[in-house]
Order: structure tokens, then C-alpha cells, then sequence
């Protein structure tokens, strides 16, 4: 049985002892990527999740947008369990920024963007061509992300700042109530990653979106996320506030080198550097 | 702009049927077609007619479905796979429907269920066990899986015609010279049943494909953003699979081996109409239809009366334009 997701109840995403493997279930359970994981996100907040490579973090995200499914625990969006729901139902409530967008084929930016309608039209066996609706909606999504001059470009002819806005303004065409974005700002410049986060910022602060963020950065995280999440191996090592989390000695013991904390200059929150 | 296509398909058609060992204009084309394919009185006996509405008809009419079935399914598996180079013959699609039906020929002609023949059904399930297999190489390699295909349906493509050669080895040598000819890919001598039975196979499998190309646009992505854009994959795929193996078996059962329109026709499409496949798959059909049918009148009129086997036309055609588009294609990767 199926039933539509309702939006109603809070929180959005609630993660209880989620283990999660790769592979048979024998190797999996053997050797789990998410050991055993269990947060809340709260609605119009921005989570930022911390680790270093191969702590899971990549993995999380994936089980938060369905994509994978957890072999223990249960996931739960609005209140709601995960089994109930097609892939379309939590489409039109969480939206998925990938770490990377490779496209082999000439789509246009405008068709690119359109794409995030496709929860919108149900499991059609139509063409399924888009309403005014849907292009009007499309083309806010644009203007949002500034990338509405280009809807004729292609996709494989721009650069790597524009695609990943594009990216962004499919994932809202696809009206979320929560943004996951996996390293939004890892193969941009200094300009680009700064515009992405002011961007993200924004998006929250004016519409209440709730945004989970991956990222290596620990100081674009400590500086626009309202609470940290840090893992290692698998496993949650501390959740809390900038405060809490980028501190020098669970950083130090998580990624198993010396660092230096002291404070953003304009801020006041904590900032990470390595020492000489 | 699909009505334009939709006019050239319908005026090539008409210049197809005027031409062949005994050329018959384009006004008198048309007037026969006009009498439809029940005529009585004296135009039942006359010559032009016979040859136009039993020979030529049927045949370029199977020639437009063929080669819209190939590019359609070439079109569906390049999206499905990621992979702008995939083509039902090139990564061993179309041998593995062959190696099919070559099984059903030599060990069970005349076999029927319920009055049914088992060879489209042999092709059939050859296309799908390949098909799955290229599968399995394609997502066995994330970031090589491009070279790792094409590799993948080279070697299937030489283990496939290896048994195809030793059963036919096995047949005898008047079986064994049908089995060459076939293999080469021809359309030669269908009648009017055959091309009916063959279209209601090849419509259904081509309006399936049309009705998942929304979800085809959202696969070229990958399969992971897909998934995050509502896409229930595993039943597209399914879906996608099942209408590809349809197409390749029945087209291979009856007309045999004919390599690179599915590569070459949608290539072209998409430079003319872009990507989006909800135009791609209907607009490479019409051209690739179109396609066919004249390589197949220049197969059966190039050295009239002999006839050049189609797939020898379309694989010295496309052949040359695949390697083309490697070179370019690794050209980007490189760049």
C-alpha cells in the first residue's frame, strides 16, 4: 500500500539506529559504512554533516533522499516511514544536489531544470510535457540561482560554477521543503564557493528551507550551518553547534592530525587551520 | 517539425517503390498505390502492380519498421547505458538475438507453440540474456564503463558469432547458405503477413520506449540523481529492457544482422532536435525508418539484379562514422 506524504508533522527527516552496508547482506553487516546512526533534522534549519573521506558522509546523505536503503533502523520524513512511499512522493519534498553532475548528452539548461518537475507528474505513461506551471516554476528557480540567461546553453558547455547552479535550481524546481547537497562547493573557486553559500543562505533564511550540507570545508560549514554533525567511521562522534564541534581536540582525535582553532574575524565562530 | 520528417519519410517511401531492376515512374507509383492492394479487373494482372503492392511494398515497409526499431532502441539503450556510442549491434545485442534464433533454426524449424513460431521467441530471449550481461560490464566499471562497454559487446560480439559459425558448421550446407545470408542482414521476400504480424510486435515496442522517455531524459544522468528526481529506475530499466530485447529479437528474427542505425540515427537527430528523448525516440524512428529504406533500395539496386546484403550497406556507412565519433568522443574525454 501506498499513501501520500504529508507535510504537516515535523521534523522533516528523522534517522533511527540506521546501520547501512554495501554489498551481500553477509559482507555488509560484516563491514558497515553508517554503524548504528540515529539525528533529527529540525524544520528551517541548516545541517552541516563533517568527516573525513570515507566516514559515511556521502552514504548518509544518499539513505536521507531514498536513494539507498538501510539494512537496520528506520528512516522517517515528516513522521512518516519510508516503505510507504514511490520515489516521486519524496521527490516533491526533499531534493538530492549531487557531488558532481556529468551529462554525455546535449540538454539545454532550461531542459535540465525542467527535470526537477518530474515528481510533479506522478508515474504518467505519457510524454508528459510540462504545464505553464511547471515552466513558470522553472523559470523562478533560475532567476533564483541567476542562470535564467542561460536556458539555451548546453549543459556540457558551461562552466563548472554555472552547472552547479543549474543543479541547484532543478533541485527547486522540484519545491522542497529540504536541500541536500553533497560537497556543494568542492571542485569550485574561492568567487564560486562563496556565491553558492551566500546562495544557500539566502534560500533559507527567505523560505524556511531546510538544508543538510556534506562538506570538506570545515570553515564554510562552521560559518553557515546552525548545527554540525561529525563522523567518523560510521558513526556519530558529536552533533551540536559550531562551538561544540570544531573544537581542537575532537577534531584532532576525528581526523587524526593536529589543527589550530581560533575565530572568524567578522563572525566570531570558530576557525580551523593547519598548523607549519 | 515531426510533420516535416513525417513528409520525408512518406516522399523517400514513394521514391523507393519507383525504384529496382524494372524502375517504374513516380506518377505511376502513386496511381497504383491508389488502387490499394485489392484492386480487381485487369489491374490485378498487370505486371507493375504485382511487383509494387506483393514485392516492394512489403519489403520497404519492413525496411521503414526495421530501421526505426534500431534507431529507437539504439536511442533507449544509449540513455539507459550513459553511453552516446551503444548501439544493439555494436555492443552485442543483436548477435545474441541471432545466436537466438540461430539455435531455434537449426534445431527446431518448424517448431510452433500454439501456433506460434519459436524463433522471434529464441531471438527474443537471446536479446534479453545479452542485453543483461552488457548490463552487468556497464555499471561494473563507473568511470571507464564508456571503453568497458564497447570492449564488453566486442568480446560478446566474437563469442556470439564463434557459435553462431560452429552451429551452423553442424547444419547442412543448403541450411548453412540461408543461415549466411540471413546473417548478413536482409530484407529480402517478406509478404504481406509476415509484415503485419512483424508490425504489431514493433509498434507496441516502440510506443513503450516513447512512453518512458520523460524517465530516459532523467537516467542520462545516472542512475543515483535519477532515483532523487522521483525515477522508480528498476522498473523503468525493466520496462526499457524488455521493449529493447522485443525490438532487437523480432527485427533480428526476420531481417537478421543490421549494424550502426542505431548508433548513427540518433546521433544525427540529436544535432538536428537536441536531446530531450520525447522527440529523440520519435524523431529517430521516422529517420531511422527512412534510413533503411534507402539503404535498402541502394542494396537492391546498386548492382541489379544482384543484391548487396542491407547490413553490409548500413555497416560500411556507419562503421566509418563510429570510429569518427570514437576519436571525438575520447578527444573530450582527454581535453
Amino acid at each position: 500500500m501506498t499513501q501520500r506524504l504529508e507535510t504537516s508533522s515535523t521534523p522533516p527527516l528523522k534517522l533511527t539506529g540506521v546501520t547501512f552496508g554495501f554489498g551481500r547482506r553477509e559482507t555488509a553487516a560484516q563491514s558497515p559504512v553508517l554503524k548504528n546512526v540515529s539525528f533529527t533534522i529540525a524544520a528551517g534549519e541548516v545541517l552541516g554533516i563533517l568527516g573525513p573521506n570515507g566516514s559515511g558522509k556521502s552514504t548518509l546523505m544518499k539513505i536521507l533522499m531514498r536513494i539507498l536503503v538501510p539494512q537496520q533502523g528506520t528512516v522517517e520524513w515528516f513522521g512518516q516511514s519510508h516503505d510507504a512511499f514511490y520515489q516521486s512522493d519524496v521527490a516533491r519534498h526533499v531534493a538530492f544536489v549531487p557531488q558532481e553532475t556529468q551529462q554525455a548528452f546535449p540538454f539545454t539548461i532550461s531542459e535540465m531544470v525542467l527535470m526537477g518537475r518530474y515528481p510533479h507528474h506522478g508515474r504518467t505513461w505519457g510524454l508528459g510535457w510540462e504545464s505553464s506551471q511547471d515552466r513558470a516554476v522553472a523559470m523562478q528557480a533560475m532567476n533564483d540561482l541567476g542562470v535564467s540567461h542561460l536556458g539555451t546553453r548546453l549543459i556540457t558547455n558551461v562552466s563548472g560554477g554555472e552547472r552547479q547552479r543549474a543543479v541547484i535550481a532543478r533541485a527547486l524546481a522540484q519545491e522542497p521543503d529540504v536541500l541536500l547537497l553533497d560537497e556543494p562547493t568542492a571542485f569550485l573557486d574561492l568567487h564560486h564557493q562563496l556565491e553558492i553559500a551566500r546562495i544557500i543562505r539566502r534560500l533559507n533564511r527567505e523560505r524556511g528551507l531546510t538544508v543538510v550540507l556534506v562538506s570538506h570545508d570545515l570553515n564554510l560549514a562552521s560559518q553557515y550551518c546552525d548545527r554540525l554533525l561529525l563522523l567518523r567511521e560510521g558513526e556519530i562522534v558529536t552533533v551540536g553547534t559550531s562551538e561544540d564541534v570544531i573544537a581542537g581536540e575532537s577534531l584532532e582525535r576525528v581526523y587524526g592530525c593536529p589543527v589550530l582553532v581560533d575565530r572568524h574575524p567578522q563572525s566570531g565562530r570558530p576557525r580551523v587551520t593547519l598548523p607549519v | 517539425m515531426s510533420g516535416g520528417l513525417g513528409t520525408l519519410a512518406l516522399l523517400a517511401f514513394v521514391a523507393c517503390l519507383g525504384f529496382g531492376t524494372e524502375t517504374i515512374s513516380f506518377p505511376k507509383v502513386a496511381a497504383l498505390l491508389a488502387q490499394g492492394p485489392f484492386a480487381e479487373g485487369t489491374m490485378q494482372n498487370a505486371p507493375h502492380y504485382i511487383i509494387l503492392w506483393q514485392v516492394r511494398v512489403p519489403r520497404v515497409l519492413l525496411a521503414f519498421m526495421v530501421g526505426g526499431s534500431l534507431a529507437a532502441v539504439g536511442a533507449s539503450l544509449q540513455a539507459l547505458l550513459r553511453n552516446p556510442l551503444a548501439d544493439p549491434y555494436v555492443i552485442g545485442i543483436s548477435s545474441g538475438a541471432a545466436l537466438g534464433a540461430a539455435v531455434a533454426i537449426l534445431f527446431g524449424v518448424g517448431l510452433s507453440v500454439f501456433g506460434l513460431s519459436v524463433l522471434p521467441f529464441c531471438a527474443f530471449l537471446g536479446a534479453l540474456v545479452s542485453l543483461f550481461i552488457v548490463y552487468r560490464i556497464a555499471v561494473s566499471y563507473r568511470s571507464f564503463s564508456m571503453h568497458t562497454l564497447l570492449l564488453g559487446g566486442v568480446v560478446l560480439n566474437a563469442i556470439f558469432s564463434a557459435l553462431i559459425l560452429f552451429l551452423t558448421s553442424l547444419a547442412d550446407p543448403y541450411k548453412a547458405s540461408g543461415m549466411y545470408a540471413w546473417l548478413m542482414g536482409s530484407l529480402t521476400g517478406p509478404d504481406f503477413q509476415t509484415v503485419l504480424v512483424l508490425a504489431v510486435y514493433l509498434i507496441f515496442g516502440v510506443c513503450v520506449l516513447v512512453s518512458q522517455a520523460r524517465s530516459l531524459n532523467l537516467l542520462t544522468l545516472g542512475e543515483e540523481a535519477a532515483r532523487s528526481l522521483g525515477v522508480e529506475v528498476e522498473r523503468v530499466k525493466r520496462v526499457i529492457f524488455a521493449a529493447s530485447a522485443l525490438l532487437t529479437g523480432s527485427v533480428v528474427a526476420f531481417s537478421g544482422l543490421i549494424g550502426f542505425v542505431g548508433l548513427i540515427v540518433p546521433h544525427a537527430v540529436r544535432l538536428a532536435f537536441g536531446a530531450d528523448h520525447r522527440l529523440l525516440l520519435i524523431a529517430s524512428g521516422i529517420v531511422g525508418g527512412t534510413f533503411l529504406m534507402v539503404a535498402d533500395t541502394l542494396a537492391r539496386t546498386l548492382l541489379s539484379p544482384t543484391e548487396i546484403p542491407v547490413g553490409v550497406v548500413t555497416a560500411l556507412v556507419g562503421g566509418p562514422i563510429f570510429l569518427y565519433l570514437l576519436v571525438q568522443q575520447r578527444k573530450r574525454i582527454v581535453s
